[in-house]
């Protein structure tokens, strides 16, 4: 337990609140999208049907590699890309690197291969192009981009959610330094006492446990959205005179004597059945560096091993196919600098332990948003009867914490309507739009937040219910196909939206146990 | 100094202060730290550090009573790593793509 003298803590208590109160709202929002997209691959294969499961990196793909690198420009073989896509097609990028506008990108011509190893789809761009929204992964992909960037153009939306983390990360640890009884805390939930005191308690309770997780989501949140916008130009700065690419190929690249003789590319098929033995786990991506020269290098990157946290990555020699190195994911070899880097990213996004610690990172995520929600709602219930009103502010609260999910949800009903049309990108985000300006329309005209906090539960919870019926009208695949064909997400994410929404909506049909007696809260409180 | 202007002064500390001198530790550090095993500490470390740079700052701008300190603690710095990132851009012959090892 921390004991700060009473003034610190009274400055304690202020900073928490604040911190919360200034950006709880988008933060909610942040974590409510990264919640959810702890399980974006499921979501994927949900929303897109996705039935095959015999990955792209465990068929033939050698042929097609050496053909379409022999049919694309030379200018554009500097690297390759080599990753699933759709319902696990081939995705090969070959492209070389640029500067933009002070960023470096990758531009080239992106193919997909389907099962059949006929090339279905072929498109010139950048790596933006390639890595952005398609028909398929629209609902992902929108999902995932309002967590990172909440749709706000580079780098700003980054700066902007890097804050939020800052923010997050101040609550966290005012929040810690202002509990008196940290312990006691961590266990105790009056429900006999009044409504009040039930929230402060839950708020409490759920947030102490949480801190831990909040803690290093917030900070490994900042670590990703400040990393690209100000980190890497501003130690580029210092460190090469400005130079990205250099301090890119120092961190990433793989050092050696260049050797530009022109080779043909070693047996893919070869290194791939040698990662998946080596490392255990299908490649989740592939690069090919020097694609077509004597010094071509190809590294696989694998989720960790088991008991690991850190991701695996294995280095074979491009145009001889021969196993070189297990190396660290950043740096030539291990480094202290190389292993905390590399451990940012399952840290983050708890994908390293499989569905179990995805699982986990869910609960934990929405722990996150009930404090973030309590939190807000005890700040408002603390100034009620204050000169200045902020009953427009407690509005906007359940507009955002119970609307935001309805919107989400809508999304996902748009997508799951237009998909079969090919129209999931423009309707994806206008689905939120709509799902979002039901929800605000609902706040200016709800007479009273209890009617609106209804409304809105009962639009939440009718919605998931509708969720998994909309999958199957839609053409989606049915239980038992799913089944059959290995794919058992799709019916749990089906059970997990009925089981969600039929409990708010039964929750709605209980009576409330609500008591208001009146209470006065502590300033720790 | 009047309660008002110190709680302005300390404002500035824990606000834009924070930011631009973690900013300036993240880009000075790069010049300064040994590079490791792989020759990448120096440039990876700051990058991971940063954000709890920047939250030291911010907690001990908000928590030392001692506005005195806060502000040596954190010109300091400030000043110390923009000497280092001057020293680096004026010493021309040093200035090529060779990172500090």
């Amino acid at each position: 337990m921390i004991h700060l003298p009473k003034h610190e803590t009274k400055a304690m208590v202020a900073v928490h609140g604040w911190s919360g109160i200034l950006l709880g709202l988008l933060l909610y929002a942040v974590v409510v999208t990264g919640t959810a997209a702890v399980f974006a691959e499921e979501i994927g294969a949900w929303s897109a049907g996705h039935v095959a499961t015999r990955s792209a990196f465990e068929r033939p793909m050698a042929d097609t590699l050496r053909e379409l690198g022999t049919e694309t420009p030379a200018k554009y073989r500097e690297a390759v890309d080599v990753f699933e896509t759709g319902d696990h097609d081939l995705g090969l990028f070959f492209h070389r690197h640029e500067m933009a506008g002070g960023e470096l990108i990758s531009r080239g011509l992106f193919y997909v291969v389907n099962g059949d190893g006929r090339v279905i789809h072929r498109q010139a761009g950048t790596n933006d192009d390639v890595y952005g929204a398609r028909n398929d992964n629209a609902l992902r992909s929108f999902l995932v981009d309002t967590h990172v960037r909440l749709h706000l153009p580079n780098p700003w939306g980054l700066l902007l959610t890097g804050i939020l983390g800052l923010s997050m990360l101040v609550a966290a640890i005012s929040g810690l330094l202002i509990h008196r009884h940290l312990f006691k805390d961590i266990f105790t939930l009056r429900r006999s006492g009044s409504a009040i005191l039930a929230n402060r308690d839950a708020h409490s309770v759920a947030g102490t446990w949480s801190l831990p997780f909040a803690f290093v989501l917030a900070f490994t949140g900042s670590f990703f959205s400040f990393f690209g916008t100000v980190g890497v130009p501003l130690v580029a700065m210092a460190a090469f005179g400005g130079n990205v690419h250099a301090l890119t190929e120092a961190i990433y690249g793989n050092p050696g004597s260049p050797d530009p003789r022109p080779a043909v590319i070693g047996n893919m098929d070869r290194i791939n059945a040698d990662a998946i033995a080596r490392a255990g786990a299908i490649p989740t991506f592939v690069t090919i560096e020097n694609f077509g020269r004597a010094d071509a290098r190809v590294t696989t990157y694998h989720p960790p091993k088991a008991a690991a946290l850190a991701p695996v990555s294995l280095l074979y020699d491009g145009a001889t196919a021969v196993f070189l190195q297990e190396k660290p994911l950043i740096g030539p070899r291990p480094s202290t600098g190389g292993t905390l880097a590399a451990i940012m990213s399952p840290l983050h996004f708890g994908n390293f332990a499989g569905l179990l610690s995805k699982a986990i990172w869910f609960g934990l995520g929405f722990a996150m948003c009930y404090v973030t929600y309590t939190g807000m709602r005890l700040w408002l219930v603390r100034r009620e009867d204050g000169v200045r009103s902020f009953a427009w502010l407690e509005r906007t609260n359940m507009v955002v914490c119970l609307g935001l999910p309805f919107a989400l949800a809508a999304s996902a009903a748009a997508f799951l309507l237009a998909m079969p049309a090919g129209n999931a990108p423009w309707w994806t985000p206008a689905g939120f739009l709509i799902g979002a300006a039901l929800a605000i329309g609902a706040g200016v005209i709800a007479p009273d937040c209890v009617r609106l906090g209804l409304w809105l539960r009962r639009a939440d919870g009718a919605l998931l219910v509708a969720l998994p019926l909309l999958r199957l009208v839609a053409g989606g695949p049915g239980w038992a196909a799913a089944l059959a064909a290995g794919q058992p997400i799709i019916v749990m994410l089906d059970i997990a939206f009925l089981l969600a929404g039929g409990r708010m909506l039964w929750q709605l049909g209980r009576p409330s146990k609500a008591t208001h007696q009146p209470t006065i809260l502590q300033p720790a409180e | 100094m009047t309660v008002t202007s110190r709680r302005w002064v300390r404002f500035a500390f824990a606000g834009p202060g924070a930011i631009l001198i973690a900013l300036a530790v993240m880009a000075g550090m790069a010049l300064w730290l040994p590079g490791g095993a792989a020759g990448i500490d120096n440039l990876v470390l700051p990058l991971i550090l940063a954000p709890l740079i920047w939250a030291g700052l911010f907690f001990h701008a908000c928590l030392d009573r001692r506005l005195g300190r806060v502000a040596i603690v954190a010109l300091g710095l400030l000043l110390v790593h923009a000497a280092l990132i001057a020293h680096k851009f004026l010493d021309k012959g040093a200035a090529s793509t060779e990172a500090h090892r």
